[in-house]
Formats: C-alpha cells, structure tokens, sequence
C-alpha cells in the first residue's frame, strides 16, 4: 500500500485516509506453473498509527506537530471522508466455550425441543466464527444446530458423531456415560446421573431407526442432504460433502476429528447436567462469557467474505471462458488463505493468494470482476459502519460499527476507543436484565461511566486497567499461539493431566475434571490436585522464563453442589479481557507478581482490596490475589471526579457524561482542522489546572488539554437568581475572559459534486465585478478575508458560473456574527480552477445568561444572571468576590459532599501554593499497618481544616461576607472556596428559538416548526390543556388561531360551501369598462364574492376560521364527501 | 419624621497610602454610605483603556479577538480620566472616538525574527499621549527584579510571526466593562471593639490562654510574654468568624470576651491597578459620588440638569 496523502490533509480536503491495496493471486491450471499476478483491490483505509500509517515512524510529539497532528496523537481510528470514525468495540459470546443456556425462544424451533442447549462460538485462526448449538430435545435426545449461509441446520447429534470418527455405539454409550458414578451420587460436584444411560440409547436409537450403522453410511447421509447448501462442490462424492461440512462449518477451532468428537461429548455431558440440574446455565449477560470483538477483526472477516466471493465469481468466469474453449479442466478446489494479524486495534497487514487455472488474459478478466469493489467495500465499512454481507459473519447486528470520534474535549475522544456496546440488538429489548451491572464485570467495565437514559448498561467503559489481549505479545511481536499451546500442553502433561489422546479416560466429575485449552478437550486431571496445577500455572504466568504467556486465563470451576459445570478452562486467544492485579502466592521478589487475569477466571479467584483487611474472608480461602489500586474499577474519566469516593453515586455518573460535554481546549492542532463543529475554551496555561486533581490526571496528561476554570465558588442564595438548577455568575469576571469560549465551524463547499450534476454549469469561485456590496467581506477569489467578521445574513462565499456568468453567493446563516477563522484550497493538479474550499469560521461564545455550567460533581447548573462586581458578596478581610453563585439547595437534593471538600482543599492547597491530591479511594490503600491508631483519628477534614487555619482562615471553609448592595454584613457565615468548574457545550445561542412572523406552511398556512427555518415552537396539546384550565379562552384562540392560519372565509349560505366561492369583478365594472372611460373611475374598483353553484352573490358571508379547515373541506370533497356550513347569528341556532 | 435631620459628617482618617495601596477608616457615618464609596470606586471611577484594536497582520497563535480583549484589560495610566470626555458624548469628533479630547491612539509593531520566542508585552505598545501609557510595575518597589520586569505579556511570536495593529484607548468606567475599573481590591469592614473580660480570663491557666488564643485563625490575641495576660495584639485581624467566642463558649467561659462591630466605623482597603492612584482613587470616587448626589438633588428638573451637567448628566443616567 503507498500513501500520498497526509492524515492532516484528508481531514481538511475531506478525503480518506487509505492505500493501494495489492495482492498476489496465484494461478494454477491443472499441475502447470504458478503464475502469480499483482492485482489491485482498490483503495483500502489505513488505521493512523498503524504500521502503514505514516504517522507510525512519528514517535515523539515533536515530530507529530510538524506532522500537524496532535502531541499526543495516539491513532486507532479512520479518517473517512474527513471524519475520523472509529470501530466500536462490541460485546460477543466468549469464543471457544460450551455455554449452557436456557432460552423460551429454543421451544419454538420445532415440535420436541426444549428451551436448554449448550452453545459454542467457534472461531477459526482468521477470526471468522461459526457457532454450534446443541439442543435438548423432550425424548432426551439432542440435535446439533449450526448455520450455513445465514440459515440454521439441524442434525442428530449421534450423526455427527458417528461421522465425526470410526467407533461404536458401545463407545458412544460408554462416553456419554462415564460421568456418572454411582458412588458419587449426591457428592459434591457431581454432575452425571443415571438417565445419562437412557439418554444415549435414545440417541444411539435414533441412528438405528435411520439404520445408520457405519461413518461411512453417516457421511452418505449428510452428503446426501447437504449436497444443495454446499456451493462448490456439486459434483463431488457425498462423502466429501460431508466431510467438508464437518470441516467448515462444526466446531471449526478444532482441526482433527477426534478433537471433535471429544468436545461434542463433553458438550452433551454439560448439556444433560444442565437438564438434570446438576449444573445451572451459564448467564450470556455476565462478562464471564464474554469477550469483544476488535476492528481488526471485524475487517479481517469481512475482508475475507469478500475476497471468497470474488475469487469465486472469478474462478467461476475463468472456468467458464475454458470451457468455451471446449479444453478438459480438472479444477483444484479453491482455496483463499489470509493470513491477518491485527494487533488490538492498530495494524493490519494481509497477504492473500489463490491457486487456480489460469490462462492468457487473466488481468483482463480480473479488471473486468471489478476488483476494486473489494476495498472499496471496507471503505464503506468504515464510513457507515454497516456490513454488507449475506451470511451475516456470525455477528448479531449489520449496522453501527463504526461511529464518529468526535473531538469535543480529550475525554469524549479517548471514550470512544474505551467503550463497549453490548450490542444493537439489546438496545430494543424491553427487559432489563442485560443493563445490570453484574459483579462479574468488577475491574473491568466501569461501574460509573455508563451515560444515563437509552443506551444506560449497554454502553460501558472498559476501565483505566483494562485491556484487550491481542496477537501481539507484551514485547510486541507476534504470538506463536501453536507453540504457546504446545507448551501449555507439556507443562499441563507434566503436572497430573491424562492426555485425551488417543483415548479420553472415561471418567468425569467429581473425580476427574476435564481440561479445554482453547475449546479443544486436551486431557482431564484428578480433581484433587486441580488446585495445585492451577497455582503452578499461576506462578509460570508470572515467572519471566517460561513460554507460558503472561496473558493466560486459566478458568478453574470447582466442584460445587449444582453450580456452575466443573472444569478447567484455559484460553490462550486475543479479544478476551484482561487486568492486572498482584499475585501475592508468588513472591515478590522472584519475580514481577503483576499478574493479568481475565473475567472468567476471576469470578473463582479471592482477590483482597489492598486495605490491609480480609474482606471477610476466613482462612480456609485466603487471598491469592490483591487489587493493584482501588481505582483500577474506574474508567479514565470517572477517574478524574475528584474524591469520588464521597458522592452519592449517581452524582459521579452525571459527571462523567457532563465530563464528555464541556469546552475545553479540544485539540492544540486546532489551525490544522477542518471538524464540522469544535468547541474551543479559550484557556491560559496555570489558571485552568483544577487545584484539585486526582493522580490519574498526570497520568493522562489532563493538563495539556484543560477542561475549565478555577472559580470562586460561594454558596449561598443571594438573590432569586441562583435557584437550584441555576447559578448566577460574577459579570465581571466574565469580562476578564473566564469561560470565554469559541465555536469553530467549518463549512466545506466542493463546486465539483454541484458540477457532475448538471452539465449545464460550470462552476468556480469568484466574485461579481458589477455588485460591489459584498466586496468588503469576499476577496477577488470568491472567498471571505481571514479575519474578516461577518454579520448574519452577509454572504461569506461567492460562486460564478461561467456558463450562465451568474453569481450566487452562499449566506451565513448563523444568529450572531462570527469571524473568518481560516480559509484552505484543494488544489487539484490540473489547470481547472479550484474547486473546493473549506472555509472555518470562529463564534465567539462569551457567557451569557443560558449557557450551561458544571463543577466536577454532578452539579450542573445553566447561568441565569450575571452580576457585576459591585453587586457581589465580598470578604471584608481579603476582599475577594466570589465568581460564580450556588444555592445552598443545590447540595441536600444531590449530596455531592465531594465538591464541598474541594472547595476547602482547593482553598488550602491555593493558600500554601499547592496542587492537593483527590484520588478516590485513597484511604483503603493504606495498611493496616503500625501507627494506623493516628491515622485514623487524623480525618481528611482535620487535614483540610489546618491547612486553612495556618493560612488564617476560618477551619469549616466558611467566611463572613458583606452585601455588595446593602454593604450590611451577612447573617450567616458563607461556606466560599475554589471550585473547579466547567463549561459545558449547551449554549443558547445555538438553542434559542424565536419567531414573530415568518415563513408558513405552504398546505395548511401554520407557522412551520424547527429553529433552523425560524419555525415556531408548538403549541400542542398539553398547553392547549393548561390555558383551558384556566379557562384563558382569549389567549387560546390567540395562540390556535390569530397567531396561527388565521383565515377568513367565504361561505354560501345557500349550498353551505366553502370551495365553491370565486371572486369576480362585479358587474357594473364589466359594464363601465365596455362604455369606455367618460366615467371618472371609482376609488376602489369593487369586487364581488360569487357562489359558482349557486350562481349568486346574495348569499355569501365571511365566517373567520382556520386555514386547515378550508384544506379539511377540500380534502373531503377530493374523496366526494361534501361540507356544508350552516351559518347562523346565535350559538345553537339554525 | 419631618425636619428631623440625620446628617452626619463622616470623617477620613488614613492609614497608609501607596501608589497603588491605601488603608484608611471611615468613620461617623453608616454602611451606605461606605459601600456606595466602594461601588463607585469599583464601577465608576472613569479610567482609560484600549477600546478599539484595528488588526493588520496577526499571524500569531492567539486570534484577533482573544488579543484585544488581553489588550483591553491592560491598566493604563489614567490621571487624565477625569478631565477627558466620553467619546459617546464627545463634540470635536462627533463620538466615533478618534479625537484628542476623547481617546488616545496605540500602536504596536512586533515581529519574530529569530528562534527565540519573542514575549510581546505592554511597553510594545507606543501611545499617542505620553500621559496615557500602559502601566510600569517595575518601578514601583514591590520588590521584584527591574530586569525581568517587562510588562504585561500580550503574546509570544515564534520566528516568523508578526503583530501589526492600531489600538484606540477611551474613557469608560467600570459598570460598562470591568477594563475600566481602577480597582483591584476594594474592601472595607466594620471596625471591631473587642473587651477582654480580664477577671473571667485570669482564671485561665496559661495552658489554656494559649488554647485561646490560638484558636483564633488570625492573630487577635497575644500574650505578653512578661505577665502572661491575654491582650488584644491586632483588634482588625478578627475577621468575625467567632472561633474565639465558640472556643471560650467551649471551655465553659462565656463572656470571656466580648466582640462588637461598630456599626458607624469603617476600615477600608483600597488596592488599584495601577491605573490611577489609590489616594486619587478615593478623591475621584467622591467627586463621582458627590456629582451623583447632586443629580439626585437636581432630579426634580432632570433635563435641564442633564444640559447643565452636560457628558456627566449621561453618566448620571447611567446611574
């Protein structure tokens, strides 16, 4: 892939960022030579800061800024048309896992079925996923249910197995059986019963009735009936239809027959427990049995899909052209082999090759196929996030992949690459149960950085900690995941496990527990030293030397009474969760005890907070494990609520929403960008650094984009102005330049899509010559000056057409006056005048009664006065105003006691000159150790209180004001501190809405709706409702009717009609225009009001209604129903 | 309540003046009065400052409105405020503010030339009127180093940037934009008698006088060292936050002392920006008041005040 086109050049020429994409293709024809081929794909996106991102080599901010990108570009996303868009992450079932479940929906499948299957989602090396599940049937069978080209199949579970390998129903009966052992009957974990027994003569019967004996015979069969859905291979024997659909579409993680067969009994062994609950199912909503799906990933199977299709659509043309040719062709099937690596989110490399016929002319007919649908396809991936597939990649949603980065502060960016969507599917769902936070996602989603209303608990955060392993190493380089297994094999071998191969033993829970490495059932260990192996893999996990990667889950289920199905589980694949947390069996010293475990694993280890307590725990479950820091269950932004630990918990979650919404300093590449909107808080360096911040905000390097200001912050009411909900701000702080903001808005004006539409014009930029009124504002080249302001309603850009030689020039159509920010060209190559431009204009956005303020607490407020200077509050001792005004109200309803802290620790830290630390959860770090006794007594208020006393002020925070208007001293001591506050992006200028007169709708004459169009707001229903109550009937009609369609009507009150009247010149005019113009001409010439049915004017009268019901009458008469009107003068009358 | 007469004559006494610093005690009069002193002093003492900034090239990082308004709050030296005219209200120039009467012009011609960050500062800045230039805090002893002290920095250049405008400094006062205040700090509080119950406080012991003491923030109390008896050290320390009464409340001794605020007795604080001196600011701000109070008095027949007052009568209205 070859670049020309910088990231930084795409966002403002609104283009994508993306590369050839080349491929080799290899042609084979019979055993003839390999005749490779460079084929080109079309235009692929590249991910920026992927390997073949330019800005890869950019590794210090330095080099990024020359680059005009930001410092601290971190890359992971797209630029799609100028957009930059990133993949979702999205919620899957965890791969490579029996789950058990419980579903109504299973009953519906077909007459016999039960609601209970154990379902596995297989994924293959290129991550493309086939799922399997296994029903339970009423006559205690089970059907095995796997889906080909979107549909599901159902076959007979004893079919599978029997053409899976070569064995006997004594076999199968002994398998399916081994689990049960009378002597372990009602013994803890044991999870076999005797109708295990009955169940497999059923299955095995079942293949009798169909006289099935023999694999062969079972082949024959699934050949027989699968000869249709298995594209290709029409003219193939059934047995090797068969055998490549036990290939390509069961369990298809698993190579080897035997390995098959192996995991569909142990299915079928949880699935009969799960019958007999002897286990309970496995909940599909708990991050246990979940993993996510990456973007590489997402690509790579989709990537794959479409190069299948058009390697076959191409085998098939060239097939045809030999055919033609009337040549004999024995085809080797065809083979498409992508190798994809994807590291998290950032790389992708591919290598595609096919061998196939091949013959003269193959790039000929290759261009013909239109290979470049292939990148483009990935490209409209990336730009609407759908997936235009057929089969469906085994994912529950075709939309919504991909959304925009949007760049509104550094928080809401980084959220988007730290966010999971459990899914669309979910979103429509009535029932809650898949929004719970359930304790299996601690230490991975955070459990307060969800956003509130629709998408609430669907849409989590992965935590500060968190990650998502990959196919890349903690070193970097690629996993060798054959080899890693290996190893695991050896070392599983060395400590206790009975391999499978070449026969599993027959024995099951609670003596032995088989092991699953990856969904393959590699051996069974005796399950009393199960527990010592699990520690020991632990500890090689750990230990720097063995080849066990440091990524390792090893899901060990105990034995349980009726719990989850014993095993151990281990898995080695990417897109699982993973968080680090202290192994404190391993010592520290040996080696580094930074162990990662995953949402499987953790639901059975004792992980302690690092408090020094037990947790409750008793000595038979000691602690394994201890949290790294408490705040390691936050996402990054619920990390920066200063002290959250002491709100009320839905305060901590408003604010990591409001935290997304504020003006900040969204980027500092500002000058290189062309967003559609960005909002911008015009910041100096020291002031706006909160004096309060937590340790995560060095971490994050908060302070290179700041999100607010320091204020003063008084609580008291002062004044009916500063109501709960509101706050009122000091004007002449506002003067000063705090909160001052901008919004930038670009406006990309591309002359050549106007032009392709019609040929008829030609389009460039360019002023008129003879209108000189917009002179002063649009330069000879038909753009604005830079700098220029522009008041509403000015045009900002001028447009000549040079084959009509018109002029239009575009308008702003904005409320308030604005500033030509910057103004780029797309120039194009050739001589043709240019023919794009982008044009950024700056809002000034200086507070005003309306805007929305916020602290760092949930405490959001919008300004509803602005006081100057005189009128505030002042200390009679500093002297010091406050700058900004709550009521004292705002805190018993919300109990965000965490904002009074911060206003006494920022007093204290701003008095001895120090930034003071507000990590939450910071006391149940410190242990239990000597000298806890003067800890404890020493509060974090007595700390806070004396620092405020050495600085000479009162220890509560509190301080005795006077009136700015009386100049009287206050009754009351006011409680007055530093605050951090934000400014949030709601501003009125942009909401306000106002209307007089203006445009109506051109059918029923309303004043139109929507603020864009200077519509109105709607008077509906409701309000129609209170002015009734209070029996406001003027105002009523003033609203519904004179202010509205207002519309005065003629009415026949002979036929009782309203269309049929016509206005026409009465007849004395006709008559005095024939007699010519002797007469002196009336003042006025009249004209009369004619009932066209009735041929009279004699009974016309005006009756005032609403327009609408002129348009009701013709609507009716349109569908022949007439409206008559009888008029009268009295209510009631006739 | 007729003929009955309330007035008074307050009465100044100063404690400590410095150019930019003044400390003085109001006294015999009420709150009223003392706090329309101090609103005037914030709002309405006119000063001087940058208004209108013509750009001709900024090609720094800071865009065109985000440094005239860091111009705006630049203190300039406003002596002449006083005498100068509105230019909303100005005759020689018909109010578009470009005359000698009303405003006063500023350039500033500032280009990076090499790889050096160039600050930009208030002594850029050429005036029209050498009465009228952007505050120097460098010779006022406050202690800082002269050398480094080059004034209020507008904006860095880096090489190659350039800053090219006009600037239109202009009479205002500080209810319309807060630029104009004069005033840094204005603040005043009700003088505090504090009686020590001597008798009540020798049953103290000297453990516990010290508690007392202590317990204030702000150091109001002492003990002389040689007789161990709690005076008062700094009776205006007390800053009203009746820590010292809750703690002899808490040692079971109220009346330990008593604290009362003099209700017709003021201590102001007055700090400026340097724009005017703070000892003019106060006479400024009577002048202010006074030429109020007399619109008030003539309020009766208001537009012939408004004629006789001429640009003041504007003011007034404002008011």
């Amino acid at each position: 892939m070859n670049l020309c086109v910088a990231g930084e050049q795409c966002r403002q020429a609104k283009l994508t960022y993306s590369g050839n994409f080349m491929v080799d293709v290899h042609f084979q024809y019979d055993d003839g030579f390999i005749v490779r081929e460079k084929i080109n794909l079309g235009q692929f996106p590249i991910m920026l800061k992927s390997k073949l991102c330019q800005l890869r080599s950019a590794n210090d901010p330095k080099k990024l800024v020359l680059l005009k990108e930001e410092p601290s570009e971190m890359g992971g996303y797209f630029i799609s048309n100028g957009l930059e868009r990133v993949f979702r992450l999205h919620i899957l079932q965890k791969r490579n896992y029996p789950m058990s479940m419980v579903r109504n929906s299973f009953r519906e499948r077909r007459e016999g079925y039960t609601n209970k299957a154990v379902s596995i989602r297989c994924v293959r090396e290129d991550q493309s996923a086939v799922t399997v599940r296994l029903y339970y049937l009423d006559n205690g069978s089970a059907r095995l249910g796997f889906w080909i080209q979107g549909r599901e199949y159902l076959l007979p579970v004893g079919i599978v197995l029997k053409a899976l390998i070569e064995t006997t129903d004594k076999e199968i009966y002994a398998s399916l059986t081994c689990c049960y052992n009378e002597k372990y009957d009602g013994v803890m974990g044991s999870v076999g019963t005797q109708l295990g027994g009955d169940r497999a003569v059923v299955i095995l019967g079942e293949l009798q009735n169909l006289s099935l004996c023999t694999r062969a015979q079972c082949l024959q069969h699934i050949g027989e009936h699968f000869q249709p859905v298995m594209t290709g291979l029409e003219n193939e024997s059934y047995s090797i239809i068969a055998e490549a659909l036990i290939g390509d579409y069961i369990f298809v993680h698993l190579d080897n027959n035997i390995d098959k067969f192996n995991l569909l009994i142990f299915m079928l062994q949880k699935l009969f427990s799960l019958v007999d609950k002897t286990s309970v199912p496995d909940n599909p909503d708990s991050l246990q049995n979940q993993e996510v799906l990456l973007p590489g990933h997402l690509i790579t199977i989709c990537l794959k899909e479409k190069l299948q299709k058009w390697l076959l659509k191409v085998k098939r043309g060239l097939q045809e052209v030999a055919d033609n040719k009337t040549k004999k062709f024995d085809l080797g099937s065809l083979t498409a082999v992508l190798i994809c690596n994807s590291q998290n989110d950032r790389l992708l490399s591919w290598l595609g090759y096919v061998s196939n016929v091949t013959a003269a002319g193959v790039q000929k007919f290759i261009e013909k196929n239109s290979p470049k649908q292939i990148g483009a396809a990935i490209a409209n991936l990336v730009k609407t996030g759908r997936l235009d597939t057929q089969s469906g990649l085994d994912l529950q949603q075709r939309a919504g992949f991909t959304v925009q980065a949007e760049r509104l502060n550094f928080l809401s960016f980084i959220s988007h690459f730290r966010a999971v969507h459990r899914g669309a599917s979910f979103a429509g769902l009535r029932t809650t149960s898949v929004r719970k936070l359930l304790p299996e996602s601690w230490g991975f989603l955070c459990p307060v950085h969800t956003p509130s209303g629709e998408p609430c608990g669907l849409l989590n955060h992965l935590t500060t900690t968190c990650r998502i392993t990959s196919y890349y190493n903690s070193e970097g380089k690629i996993k060798d995941f054959f080899k890693v297994r290996m190893s695991i094999y050896k070392v599983l071998v060395s400590i206790g496990m009975i391999p499978s191969s070449p026969k599993l033993v027959l024995a099951g829970p609670p003596e032995m527990l088989h092991i699953l490495l990856d969904g393959r059932v590699v051996g069974s260990i005796l399950s009393n030293i199960v527990q010592k192996a699990v520690s020991y893999l632990r500890w090689l996990k750990v230990s720097a030397t063995s080849l066990i990667p440091d990524d390792l889950e090893v899901g060990y289920i105990p034995l349980s009474i009726h719990g989850a199905y014993p095993g151990l589980y281990m898995f080695t694949s990417a897109s699982r969760f993973v968080r680090p947390v202290r192994n404190i069996s391993v010592c520290a010293e040996e080696s580094n005890n930074i162990e990662l475990i995953g949402p499987f694993e953790q639901v059975y280890m004792e992980i302690s907070c690092p408090d020094g307590g037990d947790g409750g725990r008793t000595d038979v479950f000691p602690a394994t494990h201890e949290e790294i820091h408490p705040t390691g269950i936050l996402s990054v932004v619920a990390n920066l609520t200063p002290w959250s630990d002491h709100n009320q918990s839905p305060r901590n979650i408003h604010q990591c929403q409001m935290a997304k919404q504020t003006m900040g300093l969204s980027c500092q590449s500002i000058n290189h960008r062309a967003d559609q909107k960005l909002y911008h808080l015009q910041v100096s360096d020291q002031l706006h650094r909160p004096q309060l911040c937590a340790q995560r905000h060095e971490k994050y390097n908060i302070d290179d984009c700041p999100m607010g200001t320091n204020a003063i912050v008084a609580v008291l009411a002062y004044s009916g102005c500063d109501m709960e909900h509101a706050i009122v701000l000091n004007k002449s702080s506002v003067d000063r330049g705090m909160f001052h903001g901008y919004v930038y808005q670009t406006e990309t004006i591309d002359l050549t899509q106007q032009n392709m539409k019609s040929v008829r014009s030609q389009r460039s930029f360019g002023r008129s010559n003879v209108d000189k009124s917009s002179h002063h504002v649009i330069d000879s080249d038909g753009l604005p000056y830079v700098g220029q302001r522009i008041k509403p309603n000015e045009p900002y850009c001028s447009i000549y057409d040079e084959i009509t030689s018109k002029v239009s020039t575009t308008k702003l159509k904005v409320s308030e006056p604005v500033y030509v920010d910057y103004v780029a060209v797309d120039v194009n190559k050739s001589k043709k005048p240019m023919q794009k431009a982008s044009i950024r204009l700056r809002h000034p956005r200086t507070p005003r009664i309306g805007d929305k303020f916020s602290s760092r607490h949930g405490q959001k407020g919008v300004c509803s006065q602005l006081f100057p200077d005189t009128d505030m509050p002042f200390s009679g001792v500093t002297g010091m105003q406050p700058d900004l005004l709550i009521n004292p109200h705002s805190f018993a309803s919300r109990m965000n006691i965490a904002m009074l802290l911060e206003s006494i620790a920022a007093k204290g830290g701003a008095l001895h000159g120090n930034f003071v630390d507000a990590t939450p959860f910071s006391s149940s770090m410190k242990k239990n150790s000597k000298g806890s006794e003067t800890d404890d007594s020493n509060s974090l208020v007595d700390e806070l209180g004396s620092m405020l006393t050495s600085g000479g002020f009162n220890r509560y925070g509190v301080e005795v004001l006077y009136s700015g208007i009386y100049g009287t001293e206050l009754t009351c001591e006011i409680y007055i501190g530093p605050v951090y506050y934000q400014r949030l992006r709601h501003m009125v200028s942009d909401k306000f809405q106002v209307r007089s007169t203006g445009m109506v709708d051109q059918v029923t004459r309303q004043p139109i709706k929507g603020r864009k169009h200077g519509g109105g707001i709607r008077f509906g229903e409701m309000e129609r409702d209170s002015l009734l109550a209070h029996g406001a009937a003027y105002l009523l009609h003033d609203r519904l009717h004179t202010s509205s369609d207002h519309h005065i009507a003629h009415v026949c009150s002979l036929c009782g009609s309203i269309l049929t009247t016509s206005l026409m010149q009465s007849r004395q005019q006709v008559v005095r225009d024939m007699i010519g113009q002797d007469l002196p001409p009336r003042t006025t010439p009249k004209k009369v009001v004619v009932c066209v049915s009735c041929q009279t004017s004699k009974s016309m009268e005006t009756v005032s209604m609403p327009y609408v019901f002129r348009y009701l009458a013709a609507e009716l008469a349109a569908m022949n129903v007439k409206m008559t009107l009888k008029l009268s003068n009295r209510s009631g009358g006739a | 309540m007729e003929g009955v007469s309330y007035q008074r004559f307050p009465k100044i006494k100063i404690r400590t003046v410095r150019d930019d610093f003044m400390k003085f005690e109001l006294r015999e009069t009420d709150s009223s009065i003392a706090n329309a002193l101090r609103r005037v002093m914030i709002a309405e003492v006119p000063t001087i400052a940058i208004d209108l900034v013509e750009i001709e090239v900024n090609s720094s990082v800071l865009n065109d409105e985000f440094i005239a308004h860091r111009l705006g709050l630049i203190p300039l030296t406003s002596e002449r405020a006083m005498a100068m005219r509105f230019s909303r209200d100005c005759d020689a120039c018909d109010g578009d503010g470009q005359c000698e009467y009303c405003s006063v012009e500023f350039h500033l011609r500032a280009k990076c030339i090499n790889d050096q960050t160039l600050d930009v500062t208030s002594k850029d800045l050429y005036s029209s009127d050498h009465t009228v230039v952007p505050v120097d805090f460098s010779d006022s002893s406050t202690g800082f180093d002269n050398t480094e002290n080059r004034g209020i920095i507008i904006v860095k250049l880096r090489r190659g940037q350039e800053l090219i405008l006009r600037a239109i400094a202009r009479k205002g006062i500080g209810k319309d934009h807060a630029k104009w205040s004069p005033a840094a700090t204005v603040t005043f509080m009700y003088e505090p008698e504090i009686y020590i119950n001597e008798e009540l406080m020798e049953t103290l012991t000297l453990e516990e006088k010290k508690e007392f003491v202590d317990s204030s923030p702000t150091k109001v109390f002492d003990i002389n060292p040689n007789t161990q008896q709690v005076y008062v050290h700094d009776a205006e320390a007390y800053t009203y936050d009746d820590e010292v009464l809750k703690k002899a409340e808490a040692m079971g001794k109220p009346g330990l002392v008593e604290i009362h605020a003099k209700e017709d007795s003021f201590i102001f604080t007055v700090e400026t920006t340097g724009a005017v001196k703070a000892s003019q600011l106060v006479l400024n701000a009577i002048d202010v008041l006074k030429q109020k109070l007399d619109a008030v008095r003539l309020s009766a027949d208001t537009v012939e005040a408004d004629e006789q007052f001429g640009e003041l009568g504007a003011h007034m209205r404002g008011g």
